[in-house]
């Protein structure tokens, strides 16, 4: 996200804790409490604490030992001002050239499940992995590795999982184009142009934007 | 100890056959085109004699690309790309996707569709569980499951076709909705739209089939000594080590673990609706068997109680013609047949998402196999593998 991240103090309160089981918005709160440095966001009833990167595996060990047991996935997202292909951000002038990696965490008892992210940078991607937390992570790893060339330091076999050996690159990363599109445009975009006459706009107001 | 026959026990002490065979290490390669192995997956396996040291599974022949894919692509688009990733269940994968943009969007979906989704998604269990009930005897070699299995499923994904005109990729799902009442601009019918007549009465019928077959299924496998004999006490998985891998669904439930997101976080109005989780005790390969049996009764048992809770009304909410998404991101998770199934949507306000991650089943399903194979006996593997239930489309997206 680009929002400033809130602060604790006026962070908006996710009011859909579920009986007995974590404190969502109570947990979030004492883990980036507990980590410094860190902020978190309760958008869309999804709970995400953002922590540093050098407290990276202590946040998600802490947040298993809180409760969060279920090791549901792990990825990245680049933040990138320029993308080859696809919509660029909101606001590429301020975006802060970064990789977002997020963990999702959940529990088998209740609805209970945050998001932990940290952002590394694009010139040294490296990141400590979560293996010995989360055996479940090994797998996530090697995909968020080959998609996004992020070292996880102290990972036990960081090799392509998907991908070819010899393949070069990082397909997931913003500047890495899609050759199909490079060769011929994708003549599905003619469907999301407005159509001529198309009469008075059906557009809900409620809709948003 | 067996009776030896006299004359065997001679003939073995004349020709002195060494009892410590030699087992000197090899590499098994299994797959990648290998009827066990449910399309493309291979396993390289590390084998003493018969016992297996190491397991190490080669994935990715099926990688199509789909988050990538998905960040040139409208919204609308993405929905037919997402029903592709589980094959079997296509259905079932539209839900959490267009649920994560109606939540960004703020959309209120009419109950009517709602209730719609649920048939089918519950539609779309039934016929992957069949699929599971026909191939997993097969591998351990009873063929006959699957022609009483199949034959159902027919006739499900014949009613699903009815609906959405598409047996395994029907790409029904609307941003706010379900197909028929999409639309409604003036160069367009404004005829009132639904779904089929006679559908929800021929449902009804389908399901007491459906209730049928698995009591047919339970005389041929459930009680079948064979069967027992390849699946008890076979490829177990404890409940911790499933949760630490991210192993769910029915896989998580037969270790004893009751928790189904259709209960803990409906994004469907299951509410209303009685249905048990079935759990299992010993986490091996029979109960993850039973498991799927006996959802397929629920689920059957939860199309028919939605199908007479189902209200009147529209199956689309008013939406823009251009959909775009507000700024935000989102993690919507569903109970897919094969387990937890999500996205985590990041929109940046434009017509395409500017990443979409896809959380699939297999995925976290298959990464334990190297932990559970390890010591195993290699003609348990397949039993193992098999009651596993994995589609490589969901594992490889």
């Amino acid at each position: 996200m680009t929002d400033s991240p809130s602060d604790v103090a006026d962070a908006p309160i996710a009011d859909d804790t579920p009986a007995g089981g974590v404190d969502l918005s109570g947990f979030a709160a004492e883990l980036s409490d507990a980590i410094g440095g860190s902020s978190w966001t309760a958008d869309f009833d999804t709970v995400k604490v953002t922590v540093p990167a050098d407290r990276w595996v202590e946040a998600i060990t802490k947040a298993r030992d809180s409760g969060l047991v279920f090791f549901s996935w792990l990825s990245a997202v680049d933040w990138a001002a320029e993308v080859a292909v696809g919509e660029g951000v909101d606001d590429a002038e301020t975006v802060e050239e970064r990789y977002e990696v997020l963990c999702r965490l959940s529990n088998v008892t209740d609805a209970s499940a945050a998001t932990i992210a940290t952002n590394i940078p694009k010139d040294d991607a490296a990141l400590d992995s979560l293996v010995p937390v989360f055996g479940g992570a090994e797998w996530h790893e090697r995909e968020a590795a080959e998609m996004f060339g992020i070292d996880f330091r102290g990972h036990p076999n960081l090799v392509k999982i998907y991908l070819p050996d010899g393949f070069e690159g990082h397909p997931l990363r913003k500047d890495y184009p899609l050759l199909s599109r490079e060769v011929k445009p994708w003549p599905g975009t003619v469907d999301v142009e407005g159509m001529p006459d198309t009469g008075p706009s059906t557009e809900n107001p409620e809709a948003g934007e | 100890m067996t009776t030896v026959d006299p004359n065997l026990a001679m003939h073995l002490s004349e020709t002195a056959v060494s009892v410590e065979l030699e087992t000197p290490d090899m590499t098994l390669n299994i797959g990648p085109q290998h009827p066990s192995t449910h399309g493309v997956l291979r396993l390289v396996a590390r084998v003493d004699g018969e016992r297996i040291e190491s397991v190490d599974p080669v994935v990715g022949y099926m990688h199509r690309g789909y988050e990538k894919l998905s960040e040139v692509r409208t919204y609308a688009q993405i929905i037919a790309l997402v029903n592709r990733i589980d094959w079997v269940s296509g259905f079932a994968n539209e839900i959490p996707f267009v649920v994560g943009v109606e939540k960004l969007m703020g959309l209120e979906v009419p109950e009517r569709a709602q209730y719609v989704r649920l048939i089918l998604t519950e539609m779309a269990r039934i016929s992957s569980h069949l699929v599971f009930m026909s191939s997993f005897p097969l591998e351990l070699g009873a063929s006959t499951p699957l022609m009483h299995a199949l034959r159902e499923r027919e006739r499900v994904l014949e009613l699903i076709e009815s609906v959405t005109g598409g047996r395994f990729h029907p790409n029904f799902n609307r941003i706010g909705g379900v197909k028929p009442a999409a639309g409604g601009g003036p160069t367009q019918k404004k005829v009132a739209q639904d779904i089929p007549k006679g559908f929800l009465a021929q449902t009804q019928e389908a399901m007491d089939r459906v209730l049928v077959i698995c009591d047919d299924l339970d005389r041929l496998v459930t009680g079948n000594e064979l069967i027992k004999a390849r699946t008890v006490g076979v490829g177990v998985i404890p409940a911790d080590k499933a949760i630490e891998f991210g192993v769910s669904g029915p896989n998580l439930r037969a270790s004893g673990v009751e928790f189904d997101l259709r209960k803990a976080e409906a994004i469907l109005p299951y509410d209303g609706i009685d249905f048990d989780i079935p759990t299992g005790t010993n986490g091996d390969s029979y109960d993850r068997y039973i498991m799927r049996n006996e959802e397929i009764r629920q689920a059957a048992r939860i199309i028919k109680q939605a199908i007479d809770k189902m209200p009147s009304g529209p199956l689309q909410a008013k939406v823009p013609r251009i959909i775009k998404v507000p700024k935000g991101e989102v993690y919507v998770r569903a109970e897919n047949p094969k387990g937890e199934m999500g996205y985590h949507i990041v929109s940046e306000g434009g017509r395409i998402p500017y990443r979409v991650k896809i959380r699939s089943a297999s995925f976290s399903n298959l990464s334990i196999l190297p932990w559970l194979l390890e010591g195993e006996l290699l003609p348990d593997l397949v039993a193992t593998l098999g009651s596993l239930d994995f589609v490589l489309g969901d594992l490889d997206r």
